[in-house]
């Protein structure tokens, strides 16, 4: 259920919706970034009738039940797409955003190296695993707290946002300590427990879809993180597993303009997982942005061949360059333009 | 095996070349590219010996093929295949744009149809008239009727004819009417009905079976190849997945990889592929973005009244927005509509 006041109602009249959705024992969750104040009731409302409930109190537009199981990150409670400012550069909204970086922090020569790198192609936000979720426990797991204050120092150098992945909640806040951005894998799209501990920060969230999940079950994963009060969620499509063997994952750009339908958050695609052949990969990136996706994810190493995890379908700095340029073309053949770092 | 010969070999060379392939009980496909004829080799069931040919006159270099799939690779052919229909080509730096209701439904439909769609920019006019409905009580298509409505519609507006054949039965009927013959995804490995395209001399578009990896379908067209036809597209139009809210996913890293893998043109299906009207247009987008050379798309005059496929064929005018926005990402991808 969701509360949506007139133009002109006063706080006065906002606070006392906000008191009765209290005094009924429910949670008011107040949607920021609306042109008109909207507050989301949360808890068991089954048998209530929101015009009944609240029609009638002064300043009151409509109050209506949300019809998706997911209701905070729905379009139907916020209409307007969610913008997150990650320290003055925004996260979705009109403007494409690039993030690029290796798939893992292996050394400082590395990373300041592709930081320096993708910032002057055109990248935004800066990748880089400093916990790296590998399928074989006897893979290079990443340089921990190490790669985090590698990540800070490229930070430091290029002025670009860092986007990382927490692996559990032991880590997280060390991990949120460093990042701008804290990644949720696609391992961990339905670890509850990590989703509830990241909703109680107030630090921007990166939620991959999870390898075999549906859209709905995504949506709900982030209604978790949104719930517990962090609105501060884009969801990555980063390709889902089929029959399919030509490619690593099947990227699911038909997840784009129906995510773009049904919930406000920004919808960012990583084409590098998604397709896992670095040949293919600025291909299935131009589709994304004709689809309407609102940025990328991009692995970028200096020298692939070298890298210890993902070099397969990692680009080089001079790939990356070439990409970039047909992004452009591409976001300025959809009428939007990509986001410039300073 | 393929036979690469000299720039500037002579005819008699290559039929030397193709006697011999033929005197050792297998089959020759003389494949002529911008610079140079190269000859596949098929019908053996174990390696060739290179040295069979490298004496010979006229032979530049004889290699194997290391794909499984050989007259629809990409190392036999390095030149696109462009398959022109009436005029209308499919293949190449322009995209094809076919269209069309899901079924012929009656004279007015399917002519109204076509000529709205080549108002729009369509260069093919899609029409089912045999209809594999998953259910046996649904509407089965208008069978011959339907494709001599497709041939009037034809004749009105001068758009080739795209449409589907379903059995080795009716392939001499749907192919005296139709100018490209759809294998439907429920018919890609229907390989008694592969063969008999073989000797057709009509274009195929050969559609993704709804489960089939890129391989299955590539070994799919080689049948028709291999037969004596060369003239086949490819359609993806969605494969199954766990995905609910989709009707099918449309697999868009296919386009690249395909691209990569075979000469022949790639066309991508969005309104089969995601099922939903609202999104058919973002899917187009993508398609073209990623190197599609050529959509079909499900255009109806009267969506909630068609008889198939309603919520997800667009009206015309959805249909004319959507050729606009595909012609400005062609033009962002250096390619005209």
């Amino acid at each position: 259920m969701f509360v949506t006041m007139k133009p002109h109602a006063t706080q006065a009249e906002f606070d006392a919706v906000v008191e009765k959705i209290k005094a009924l024992g429910l949670t008011p969750h107040p949607i920021t970034g609306t042109e008109r104040k909207v507050v989301a009731v949360i808890g068991h409302t089954g048998g209530m009738d929101p015009d009944d409930l609240f029609g009638t109190m002064p300043g009151v537009a409509e109050a209506l039940r949300v019809s998706q199981p997911f209701k905070l990150v729905s379009r139907e409670v916020k209409e307007e797409d969610t913008v997150i400012d990650v320290g003055g550069v925004p996260l979705g909204g009109q403007a494409i955003v690039i993030m690029a970086g290796p798939c893992s922090v292996e050394s400082k020569d590395q990373i300041l190296e592709t930081a320096h790198a993708v910032k002057a192609a055109g990248a935004c936000f800066l990748r880089g695993g400093a916990f790296k979720p590998r399928t074989s426990p006897y893979e290079f797991q990443g340089l921990r707290e190490d790669g985090l204050k590698l990540l800070a120092l490229a930070r430091e150098q290029t002025g670009l946002k860092v986007v990382t992945e927490v692996k559990d909640t032991e880590t997280l806040d060390m991990v949120a300590s460093y990042a701008d951005v804290l990644q949720i894998g696609a391992r961990n799209m339905q670890n509850y427990s990590l989703l509830e501990k990241v909703g109680a920060l107030d630090k921007p969230v990166l939620l991959k879809r999870g390898l075999s999940a549906t859209i709905r079950e995504w949506l709900m994963a982030a209604e978790y993180i949104v719930s517990k009060g962090n609105a501060k969620v884009a969801l990555c499509e980063r390709g889902i597993r089929t029959f399919e063997t030509a490619t690593r994952n099947t990227l699911d750009i038909n997840a784009i303009p129906v995510l773009k339908a049904l919930t406000h958050l920004p919808v960012i695609v990583d084409p590098s997982h998604g397709i896992g052949l670095r040949p293919h990969v600025p291909a299935i990136a131009r589709a994304g942005i004709a689809a309407g996706a609102d940025g990328l994810i991009i692995e970028v190493h200096p020298h692939p061949e070298k890298a210890l995890s993902d070099g397969h379908q990692s680009l080089t700095p001079t790939e990356f360059g070439s990409l970039m340029r047909q992004v452009c073309v591409i976001a300025g053949a959809v009428g939007r333009p990509v986001f410039e770092p300073r | 095996m393929l036979v690469v010969m000299k720039p500037h070999a002579t005819q008699a060379q290559i039929d030397g070349v193709t006697a011999r392939i033929r005197a050792m009980g297998f089959t020759p496909h003389a494949i002529p590219g911008s610079s140079r004829v190269a000859i596949g080799v098929t019908g053996n069931k174990a390696g060739i010996e290179v040295e069979a040919f490298a004496d010979m006159d006229g032979v530049a270099d004889a290699i194997r093929v290391t794909q499984p799939f050989k007259l629809v690779s990409r190392e036999v052919k390095e030149e696109d295949t462009v398959i022109e229909v009436r005029g209308a080509r499919l293949g190449g730096k322009a995209i094809a744009i076919m269209a069309g209701p899901c079924s012929v439904e009656s004279e007015q439909q399917i002519v109204d149809t076509a000529r709205a769609v080549k108002a729009a920019g369509a260069t093919f006019l899609r029409g089912g008239a045999f209809k594999p409905r998953t259910s046996p009580y649904e509407f089965q298509g208008m069978a011959e009727e339907g494709l001599k409505l497709l041939a009037l519609a034809r004749k009105e507006t001068g758009l080739p004819v795209v449409t589907e054949v379903m059995d080795v039965e009716t392939l001499p009927m749907v192919a005296e009417y139709a100018d490209v013959l759809q294998i439907g995804a429920r018919n890609m490995q229907n390989y008694s009905l592969l063969k008999q395209l073989a000797g057709i001399q009509k274009p195929i578009l050969l559609k993704r079976g709804p489960s089939a990896t890129i391989k299955e379908w590539l070994m799919a067209a080689e049948y028709i190849l291999a037969g004596g036809n060369y003239q086949v597209a490819l359609c993806e139009r969605g494969i199954r997945t766990f995905e609910t809210m989709t009707r099918n996913t449309l697999d868009l890293n296919a386009v690249p990889v395909l691209k990569a893998l075979t000469h022949l043109p790639v066309v991508v299906d969005p309104s089969h592929g995601i099922g939903i009207r609202a999104h058919v247009g973002a899917m187009a987008r993508g398609a073209v973005a990623c190197g599609a050379d050529g959509i079909i798309v499900e255009v109806h005059p009267q969506p909630e009244k068609a008889l198939s496929d309603g919520h997800q064929s667009l009206t015309p005018s959805q249909f004319g927005e959507l050729v606009r926005q595909v012609a400005v990402i062609a033009g962002a991808v250096g390619r005209t509509v």
